[in-house]
């Protein structure tokens, strides 16, 4: 093929995917990057600011305080995702990959189910459930005669967060749990064998050799719960609203961005200063995945079977 | 000592028997080769005397010591696997000393013997690499040499060499050869590759569809095969097979009229349907009207050897070991003439009927 033909043939095949990536993901994204760089004048055209936004997020208290709220909220947020999400998926997995286990495919669709139901569901659902005048789960507190552990976990600032965390949590615990269930079925049969011709039991071959060759699947994990919980919204938006009360002690990177850009209540849509959230968003994303491939990854081998 | 016996060893998965009344006797120092077609159940025979599958019924004896109920580190063996299972995350020092620190063994004493088995490998430049960065002939030695560290009574061989390419094959054999004289080791090693098994063992186990067939050294099994799957399966090209019909003393007859003089035990009668076996080593070709007749269609040229493919009028193929060029042409009409020191008849269930 000479070279000429090459080159056609190439943006034949790459064209399409190009494309479609670069309209609908290169594009917004430079296009946030660009408006988070100008001033939007009411009834007049948009003025280059430079960095300004970006001062005024970090500096200017009526902004910062805000942002640094949600930057502390979302990390707490990954925090217990990374926390208990991850360690309940990976028990999950091993529990499912256990050679003896009846109705294996029962239980995994089960676990898988709430991820599939949409969010506005599974908010609807929980608060009907931890309703402080008829959810059942003060009834089921107080059957056990632990209803002095019961309180409005919606409606606290204390508890606020942690109790949206753990309803995200149970939603997508079947994520990781279906990924590193993958990932140990791809790990020979006859490698445990070994284990068990060596002496391991059951646990210690979990520890000692399922475990290892599994980390590279609980690395990829780890980043997408990253990326998904800074990019979270709409949990929290159907469960607390966009003012993710009570007094903002839900409120995180998603939320923040939202009020800020298409305006909430008494605070006007102020779409570059909206960008600049979302530009912000970005990076930290960028900084955590960075973090991850160039500190993590390249000292975790994978390992072909 | 480190004798394995096994008696009435049964094993079914439901319905399905995999393991019918087997018995076994592997003497210490002995290698035995269990050996068959896939599904005849020679692997799961392996994996039950390891202790990897449970069984159903019967006993299995390692050293004198009833391991039934033992777990497979108790058992004092140790396995080589198909695909050598090595540990992709440790490199071949940890790979061969893991089993012993899961035993508790001190860790001067694991440094010790993994030092042995290295040198006896020839592994010691790789102590420090992962399996990844091995070939798949140092891979094998890995394996192995985990096996050697623990210093079991009984080795285990699972097909250790199918993944191997053929010259490595070859020499891998040998080593392994070598290597049971030098540990003077038990080892029962299951393949379905008959010259291994033919030049390892020194007593062949030959099963078929959960049950041995034969057991014996390699050139009784050849020589002397107890029954019809024995003898198709041993020897390659596998051994030709005729119908014929006692007519006389000793005397048996094709379909087509030709008329063979055979060894026959007293006890068979005129009329008799039996099978005649013969090797393509202990035919040759004639002319046309001697012995029994037919079309030749082919001859694969191996070499210092050949084998002429016969089409018979009944619709069968004969082989037929030739050396040198024969004159015969593909189409022509040739002859088949049979050694009768070297024949063998099967009766219509398969036995060998052997003369008294």
């Amino acid at each position: 093929m000479d070279r000429g033909n090459f080159a056609r043939v190439l943006a034949f095949f790459l064209l399409p995917a190009v494309l479609i990536y670069s309209i609908f993901s290169i594009y917004p994204l430079i296009a946030t990057i660009f408006d988070s760089l100008y001033q939007r004048h009411e009834g007049g055209p948009m003025t280059f600011n430079g960095l300004n936004n970006f001062r005024t997020l970090l500096g200017d208290e009526t902004w910062s305080k805000p942002f640094w709220n949600a930057f502390r909220n979302n990390c707490l947020f990954f925090l217990i995702h990374m926390c208990v999400q991850n360690p309940i998926g990976l028990a999950l997995a091993a529990l499912l990959s256990l050679p003896r286990l009846r109705l294996r495919n029962v239980y995994r669709t089960l676990i898988f189910m709430p991820t599939m139901l949409s969010v506005v569901i599974i908010g609807f659902i929980w608060q009907l459930i931890l309703s402080p005048l008829w959810g059942i789960w003060k009834m089921l507190l107080g059957a056990l005669h632990l209803g002095f552990l019961f309180g409005p976990y919606l409606g606290q600032e204390g508890t606020a967060l942690i109790t949206v965390s753990l309803i995200s949590v149970w939603q997508f615990v079947g994520i990781p749990m279906i990924l590193i269930y993958t990932a140990l079925l791809a790990i020979p049969d006859e490698l445990v064998d070994a284990a068990t011709v060596d002496g391991l039991n059951q646990w210690q071959t979990f520890f000692y050799v399922k475990l290892p060759l599994i980390w590279p699947t609980i690395g990829l994990v780890s980043v997408l719960t990253f990326v998904n919980n800074f990019n979270a919204f709409d949990l929290i938006y159907a469960m607390q609203g966009a003012l993710a009360g009570p007094n903002f002690s839900t409120d995180i990177m998603g939320t923040l961005f939202y009020r800020t850009f298409f305006g909430n209540q008494l605070q006007l849509g102020d779409p570059t200063m909206g960008a600049t959230v979302a530009t912000m968003m970005f990076l930290i994303i960028m900084v955590g995945v960075m973090i991850y491939l160039f500190l993590i990854q390249r000292r975790m081998q994978r390992y072909a079977f | 000592m480190s004798q394995v016996t096994i008696k009435n060893l049964q094993k079914s998965y439901g319905q399905v028997d995999v393991l019918k009344d087997i018995n076994l006797d592997v003497e210490d120092g002995s290698f035995v080769v269990l050996v068959g077609p896939s599904g005849c159940g020679k692997s799961t025979l392996l994996r039950s005397i390891a202790g990897l599958e449970p069984v159903d019924g019967g006993e299995i004896n390692i050293g004198g010591r009833r391991v039934n109920d033992l777990p497979p580190a108790k058992r004092e063996i140790a396995m080589v696997f198909q695909s050598y299972a090595l540990y992709p995350h440790m490199n071949v020092e940890k790979n061969m000393g893991f089993g012993l620190r899961f035993a508790d063994t001190p860790k001067e004493e694991i440094a010790q013997r993994v030092n042995e088995a290295a040198r006896i490998l020839k592994l010691e430049s790789l102590l420090k690499r992962r399996p990844r960065e091995l070939s798949g002939g140092q891979r094998q030695r890995v394996a192995i040499g985990r096996a050697i560290v623990r210093k079991p009574q009984v080795f285990l061989f699972d097909e250790p060499l199918s993944n191997l390419d053929a010259a490595l094959r070859v020499n891998t054999r040998v080593e392994i050869a070598k290597l049971h004289k030098l540990l003077n080791a038990t080892i029962i090693y299951v393949t379905h590759d008959q010259v291994e098994a033919m030049t390892l063992a020194d007593k062949i186990v030959v099963m078929n569809q959960g049950r041995i067939e034969q057991t014996g050294k390699p050139l009784d099994l050849y020589y002397k095969p107890a029954n019809k799957f024995v003898a198709n399966f041993i020897g390659s090209p596998a051994m030709n097979m005729l119908d014929v019909e006692v007519t006389g003393k000793s005397e048996v007859r094709t379909s087509d009229g030709a008329v063979f003089t055979v060894r026959l035990p007293k006890s068979i009668p005129n009329g008799e349907k039996l099978t005649l076996g013969a090797r393509p080593e202990h035919v040759s070709l004639a002319l046309p009207g001697k012995g029994i007749t037919g079309h030749l269609d082919l001859i694969e040229r191996l070499g210092e050897i050949g084998y002429a493919h016969i089409d018979l009028p009944q619709g069968q193929r004969f082989l037929v070991e030739v050396r040198g060029e024969p004159k015969a042409v593909k189409g022509q009409q040739v002859g088949v003439t049979l050694d009768a020191n070297n024949l063998h008849l099967f009766d219509s269930s398969g036995q060998a009927v052997t003369p008294i």
